[in-house]
């Protein structure tokens, strides 16, 4: 393992997400992506949009950016075009991304721009003190929906292969080893690559739906696992706390992978290279 | 300084629109200023269309028609729609085919039925009422005309617009300038 | 010797784009806009640029502030409700500091109103259309000519102060074709850049003339963006006393520089009584009304903004200390005259001439309103 304080705005510290938030497990697992590729910090990108993830990128030594609510696949595409030497990564939320920013996260995989795209899964706005989100589970209970939710969720893997992302996977924020072997993959994939994270969030998804602290919350998210690639075994997680009975289809690993033209704008034949 | 608001109007086809772009750009070689605007509706095809054209001396103040010293009606609509714009002493022509029937004998010309001979169809009306127009107001020089059409319109249809404008040009008698 | 040409204004401010040093262009189809765009997705590769065409307003913005990060001049042109979905953007760029243009071809309002008819219905929306304080910078051509002309001031302006600037001229303006020699060479300025070493790097130094250096993302500077209130080294921060330094900052950059950024054309003013105020294509129709009145032997006068935000009230009140009568003209149902009558002399009679029916003001229309209002009126 990387020290990987040297990627880190120490002195942006203390951050702001909460205990047992599994946001920090993300940036230490990208930031040991960014080591293992040995890519130059000066020439990251990280780009995020509004949200607890999206705080992720004021604490990387990176070229950062925290742009508005939804939009940083917009902001990541035209950066990406005008510097096609910089790495671009986006970091999201659920509701960032999949409510607000829907539209701009299917148009960028539809173009395979070559970015990618971290989407930290936590099934509510955390931020904003615990709505409902696109990704909240039928039934659960937040802030906007205190009788449980009614409305369906998203698929947030199915949806972007759909919108036609060439890389999709899905990791937990409880197996940050994958986590960081896939982002490596991600960032190495020509196009537009796509990782769902599905992490937690204890202090409002968790507190209101009594699924225990951070601890309790990963285990419970890493026994509804299911790896297209590698099977989990317990001992990979927090194993101490009995946790309830997993969702069944919650299939991690890389679950699209294909080569396509890679997008890069209407621009002269001199630089038309991808 | 003199300045003149020419209004070309008929229907969607008639190719009245790059009739009025020729008729400035050809402006623009005879040395004077020019403005060309249209009219932009929801449709891409068909129904009423126009083309309105400024050309002055000196530089243009406001850039669309005002009062209209000239008006070419291509259809009787047209006729009928923008007569009321046509200043007191302006000069009002008109397709022979859509003189109204109330008793008025406004100067005209069979423009649409030349364009017909000399294209088979309707596209070349605009250059015919330009060859009229330079005949009959001469404020265009006709080389000038030439050049333009040449220049504006497909290699494949050049021959035929400017024997389109010619035609324009004969119809009108040589005192009518 | 430029040779003369028969082009529309959204040409002329896509050439006026490029000549600038405009590289990026993001947008997304709205008439009467669209020509911007379609000059600009032919004008670009020739000259190393890149063009997207993105899935809305709010995402064409984000993409140009992007670009721009990157170091690319940048650009986007719309209309109406596509200005509407922007103002999020134009909010972020201006407290990021980020230099970008945006084109607003004005057409009736509001909501879809009147695509293909002009309009001046959007030009307080110019000015506030965004939350918060900001500072707006707002230039509004008449003509062909003049488009080019301000679209490369457009970006001189964005890339002096690291200010989004906005260009609004209505559908007349933009689709109308008009005899033009374009000049064969501009004036171009650059943001300033930082000369000191990455690792001393502040992103938003407080600096003398107010406006920090620029580094691009890519070139050596690693920093932090943020539309969230920040300190110096653009992180954000609650500290209230930081945070009202920096929005008074945003202010004074462009409030200290009023002589770089303030524009007007005055016509006959010297001795008039009665003085037109209009702007874009009013402005013209205004200025032959004035021609035709003193033909008449009515003492009007011009005083047209091509600046039209920050709003020039110190000399407009210097023009018309002494006039009997200003007359707002403009193709709304009355906006700018309420800044006029705010900075006009208490005893000078501010009236409008306002239409907002998606028709053109036309000189003639204007005159009458001059000579019923000028002269000898009691």
């Amino acid at each position: 393992m990387t020290d990987v304080r040297k990627y880190l705005r120490e002195w942006a510290m203390p951050h702001v997400l909460c205990p047992g938030c599994a946001h920090g497990i993300v940036l230490k697992s990208f930031l040991e992506a960014v080591d293992q590729l040995q890519l130059d910090q000066d020439k990251v990108a990280m780009v995020a949009g509004i949200g607890c993830s999206s705080r992720l990128a004021g604490y990387a030594d990176l070229c950062t950016m925290h742009g508005t609510h939804g939009r940083a696949p917009a902001f990541a595409t035209g950066l990406k075009l005008a510097r096609p030497d910089l790495d671009v990564v986006v970091v999201s939320g659920d509701g960032d991304g999949l409510a607000i920013g829907g539209n701009h996260l299917i148009h960028a995989a539809r173009r395979n721009i070559d970015i990618t795209v971290l989407l930290l899964n936590n099934s509510i706005y955390g931020m904003t003190g615990g709505q409902v989100a696109p990704t909240t589970p039928q039934g659960a209970i937040a802030s906007t929906s205190p009788g449980g939710n009614s409305e369906a969720s998203f698929d947030p893997c199915r949806l972007l292969t759909g919108a036609g992302a060439s890389f999709v996977a899905r990791v937990l924020a409880a197996t940050p080893i994958e986590m960081t072997k896939t982002i490596v993959e991600a960032m190495s994939h020509p196009g537009f690559a796509f990782i769902e994270i599905v992490g937690d969030c204890p202090e409002y998804f968790g507190r209101y739906n009594k699924a225990g602290g951070g601890a309790e919350m990963l285990n419970f998210i890493a026994r509804q696992g299911e790896s297209v690639a590698v099977p989990l075994t317990s001992k990979r997680f927090v194993n101490h706390v009995p946790a309830p009975e997993p969702r069944p289809g919650l299939r991690t690993g890389v679950l699209n992978r294909e080569i396509r033209p890679v997008y890069s704008g209407v621009r002269g034949a001199v630089s038309d290279e991808a | 300084m003199s300045r003149s608001d020419i209004r070309i109007a008929g229907t969607g086809g008639q190719g009245v629109i790059t009739a009025g772009r020729i008729l400035a750009e050809a402006a623009i070689r005879c040395g004077h200023q020019a403005t060309h605007s249209q009219v932009y509706g929801p449709q891409s095809r068909g129904g009423a269309s126009r083309s309105d054209v400024v050309i002055s001396t000196g530089d243009i103040g406001f850039p669309l028609t005002d009062r209209l010293d000239l008006l070419i009606a291509l259809s009787g609509e047209a006729y009928l729609r923008y007569l009321a714009d046509l200043a007191d002493d302006g000069r009002l022509i008109v397709d022979t085919g859509c003189v109204p029937g109330d008793g008025g004998d406004p100067e005209n010309y069979p423009i649409v039925d030349t364009a017909r001979e000399v294209s088979g169809g309707l596209l070349a009306t605009g250059v015919v009422a330009l060859g009229v127009l330079r005949a009959a107001t001469g404020i265009v020089e006709a080389e000038a005309l030439r050049e333009t059409v040449a220049a504006k319109v497909p290699p494949r249809h050049r021959r035929m617009n400017l024997e389109a404008l010619d035609a324009g040009m004969s119809l009108v008698g040589v005192n009518a300038l | 010797m430029a040779e003369t040409r028969l082009i529309q204004g959204n040409e002329a401010c896509a050439l006026g784009a490029i000549a600038a040093g405009c590289r990026f262009f993001g947008g997304y189809p709205i008439t009467p806009s669209s020509g911007i765009a379609e000059q600009m997705v032919r004008l670009l590769p020739g000259v190393g640029g890149v063009f997207i065409q993105m899935e809305d307003e709010i995402a064409s913005l984000a993409a140009v502030i992007g670009a721009s990060l990157g170091g690319s001049k940048a650009m986007t042109a719309t209309s109406g409700p596509g200005f509407s979905l922007m103002q999020e953007h134009i909010g972020f760029a201006a407290m990021a500091e980020v230099p970008c243009v945006i084109v607003n071809v004005m057409r009736g309002g509001p909501s879809t109103g009147l695509p293909t008819s002009p309009s001046q219905g959007d030009v307080m929306q110019a000015r506030w259309g965004t939350h918060g304080d900001h500072p707006a910078v707002v230039l509004a051509p008449s003509s062909v000519g003049e488009v080019h002309e301000l679209t490369v001031r457009a970006f001189n302006l964005a890339e002096r102060f690291r200010t989004p600037v906005i260009l609004t001229y209505d559908e007349v303006v933009g689709h109308t074709r008009e005899s033009v020699i374009l000049p064969d060479r501009v004036d171009v300025v650059d943001r300033p850049r930082p000369d000191e070493d990455p690792g001393s790097f502040l992103p938003k130094r407080v600096t003398p003339d107010g406006v920090p250096p620029m580094a691009a993302f890519g070139d050596g500077y690693r920093f932090h963006v943020t539309g969230l209130a920040h300190d110096e080294r653009g992180f954000p921060t609650q500290d209230n006393a930081v945070a009202g330094a920096l929005l008074t900052r945003l202010h004074n950059k462009i409030d200290d520089h009023l002589d770089e950024v303030a524009d007007v054309e005055e016509y006959m003013l010297d001795d008039a009584d009665v003085v037109l105020f209009a702007y874009g294509i009013v402005g013209r129709s205004a200025h032959e009304a004035v021609r035709r009145a003193r033909d008449r032997g009515v003492r009007a006068g011009l005083f047209r903004p091509r600046t039209l935000w920050p709003f020039p009230s110190g000399r407009l009140a210097e023009v018309t200390a002494g006039v009997d009568r200003v007359i707002v003209a403009e193709m709304n149902l009355g906006q700018m005259i309420s800044e006029v009558a705010g900075a006009a002399a208490a005893t000078t009679e501010v009236v409008g001439h306002l239409r907002a029916d998606g028709k053109p003001i036309t000189p003639s229309e204007l005159l009458e309103t001059v000579l019923a209002q000028g002269g000898d009126r009691p």
